[in-house]
């Protein structure tokens, strides 16, 4: 099943009387369960994908279709709406609440909803990710590894369809970074969540299905992983 | 706890944890705000209340007296009948006879000193020592001059030459009433030669009713020319009343720049949290936290900094309270009346709704920001 489905990307800034193409047309489709990476030079565009696949940004041009949905025109609130039920976000800091323990920030994004069935889905998440010990540490008594996983136990809070990955092993060492790699791999196979990871690290090749690779603002060759 | 029902209080009460002094300095603003607002106001409230204290029940009273200006000098006995008959049956009417005598006490020198003249002193006042009543002969002095010159029933003092005995001192009269007898010494009106009289005293039972009688009395004697004044205590208590009214609201409102500067204040706060965690809260935009939750979010903070300025500030309040009304009024407990209750209400109401006010902008700033650009950093 195709969840998400991007046609003809652009997307334009106009700064100082110039005209920047952070995308340049971009045509990107993602399935259920797909573990995929994006990978470039530093300014070729993937976060300004990542963030228009994830409803954060809006295209100048272009289409994008979340579960056949046309999205591209929604205003702020429907799209924050859809980024709560099918979007998770991970980032390269973390960006974790310091005064909130683990488990309160995995509820983060379920938080104001009040319901009493989120907190024990929260846990649960964190004992999956190897945190059980962890539960109600707060973000400064973690390490980095563990504070990933905590991130990523946030970004599956609210069963997302798609979760999009800024640099998640940017600020990890490889072993640590191969665990987390570990983990989306995973939550891929046995979640059937699809996963986009932004990243300039080689090690994610050896877990992902296919890497699309942006040159200034336009889709390189393609490399699929055997299998 | 408090979480689970009510999930912002929780991120802003650990928000607010995590810079407690500045959290704290934050809302000491609001508790000098409110501090200064109640304290002030009950202050006025005490004012008001113990010089209500002093002026005793004098609304009820007139006094009528000639007008000089008009060479009007006294009041015949005609008008005090005219007076009698605008009066209510059951008013006390007392005409007074005064007359400049040289008055000496226990042989000192004499010194002149008004002496009254009232046919029937029992209508008037009571006796502390002494009768006030039957009054054929003989003095009755206030308490003050008896005090002074420690005056006795039996006493002798010369009033102008001729030996006088006194019969009775009188009871303290209220401060501001035209009949208060403490400085007075009273003879029997009949001990007077001159006829007319230099005022005349009416007590009514309401002072609505005095207030009729007074027109009444108007209306009778200043017909052609304005013969008589008459003087209404009534009026005067209530011009004093909203003088005492002014003086509040001012006070109340120099107390309440304290509360715009805590509310600047915590402004500032909200603004430099709102500045340091951009990314935070680009991130719970990012998750789904619409505009509206990020302002409920902020907001609860600035309310909750409110409510603990608030809560501290009416505590504090009513420690200055006791003591503002144990040294003005001379009862601490004053402090639970009801005008202190509004006043320390209105403060608290205050002092939140300044906090809440404050924490707008901020807030509205936190909510807009565009999360794309809050995570880019
Ligand atoms: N708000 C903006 N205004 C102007 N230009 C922007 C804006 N956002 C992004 N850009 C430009 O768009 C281009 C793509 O930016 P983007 O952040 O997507 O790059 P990136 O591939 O994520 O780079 P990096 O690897 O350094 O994170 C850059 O040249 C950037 O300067
Ligand atoms: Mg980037």
């Amino acid at each position: 099943m195709t969840v998400i489905d991007a046609q003809g990307l652009v997307k334009r800034y106009r700064t100082g009387g110039q005209t920047l193409y952070a995308l340049a047309g971009i045509d990107f489709a993602l399935e259920a369960g797909e573990f995929v990476s994006i990978m470039g030079p530093s300014g070729s565009g993937k976060t300004t994908l990542l963030n228009i696949l994830g409803l954060l940004d809006t295209p100048t041009e272009g289409t994008v279709l979340l579960e056949g949905q046309d999205v591209t025109g929604l205003g702020d609130s429907k799209r924050t709406a859809l980024r709560k039920r099918t979007i998770g976000f991970v980032f390269q800091h973390f960006y974790l609440l310091p005064t909130l323990t683990a488990v309160e920030n995995v509820e983060v994004p379920l938080l104001l909803d009040s319901d009493p069935q989120v907190k024990k889905r929260a846990r649960t998440l964190l004992e999956r990710l190897g945190l059980g010990e962890r539960l109600d540490h707060k973000p400064d008594e973690l390490s980095g590894g563990q504070k990933q996983r905590v991130a990523i136990a946030r970004s599956l809070i609210n069963s997302p369809k798609v979760v999009l990955a800024d640099e998640p092993t940017g600020n990890l060492d490889s072993e640590t970074g191969r665990q987390i790699l570990d983990e989306f791999r995973r939550i891929a196979d046995e979640d059937d969540v699809a996963i986009v990871a932004v990243t300039h690290d080689d090690l994610v090749n050896e877990y992902v299905d296919r890497t699309v690779h942006l040159v200034d603002g336009t889709i390189g060759r393609e490399r699929k992983n055997g299998g | 706890m408090a979480g689970r029902f009510f999930p912002a209080a929780l991120m802003a009460r650990r928000n607010l944890t995590r810079t407690k002094m500045r959290s704290l300095l934050a809302s000491l603003g609001i508790v000098i705000g409110v501090v200064a607002i109640a304290s002030l106001g009950m202050f006025g409230v005490a004012l008001q209340y113990s010089f209500t204290q002093n002026l005793g029940n004098v609304g009820n009273q007139l006094t009528v007296y000639p007008n000089s200006g008009e060479n009007v000098t006294e009041l015949t006995e005609r008008d005090i009948r005219t007076i009698r008959r605008e009066a209510s049956p059951t008013a006390t009417v007392s005409p007074v006879k005064t007359r400049a005598e040289p008055v000496s006490y226990n042989r000192e020198d004499a010194v002149r000193k008004t002496i009254y003249g009232i046919e029937n002193p029992g209508e008037l006042y009571e006796a502390k020592e002494g009768r006030v009543s039957p009054f054929r002969s003989g003095a009755l002095v206030g308490s003050s001059v008896a005090e002074a010159h420690d005056l006795h029933p039996g006493s002798q003092i010369t009033i102008n030459g001729t030996s006088v005995r006194i019969r009775a001192v009188l009871e303290e009269g209220d401060a501001f009433s035209s009949t208060n007898p403490d400085n007075r010494v009273i003879v029997p009106a009949t001990s007077f030669s001159q006829s007319g009289y230099s005022e005349a005293y009416v007590i009514e039972s309401t002072g609505t009713q005095a207030n009729e009688t007074a027109m009444g009395i108007r209306d009778s004697l200043n017909d052609r020319e304005q013969r008589v004044f008459v003087r209404e205590l009534g009026s005067l208590v209530d011009t004093i009343e909203e003088q005492f009214q002014i003086i509040n609201t001012v006070l109340a409102g120099i107390a309440s720049i304290s509360l715009l500067v805590a509310g600047i204040s915590i402004l500032n706060v909200m603004l430099m949290s709102t500045v340091e965690r951009r990314e935070e809260i680009g991130v719970l935009r990012a998750v789904g936290y619409q505009k509206r939750d990020v302002l409920k979010v902020m907001l609860m903070e600035a309310t909750l900094l409110g409510f603990l300025g608030g809560i501290a500030g009416v505590i504090l309040s009513l420690g200055a309270g006791l003591a503002i009304n144990h040294y003005a009024v001379g009862d601490a407990m004053a402090v639970f009346r009801l005008p202190n209750a509004w006043y320390v209400g209105a403060a608290f109401a205050f002092g939140v709704l300044t906090s809440i006010v404050s924490g707008l902008y901020p807030a509205w700033k936190a909510a807009s920001e565009e999360p794309v650009d809050a995570l880019r950093g």
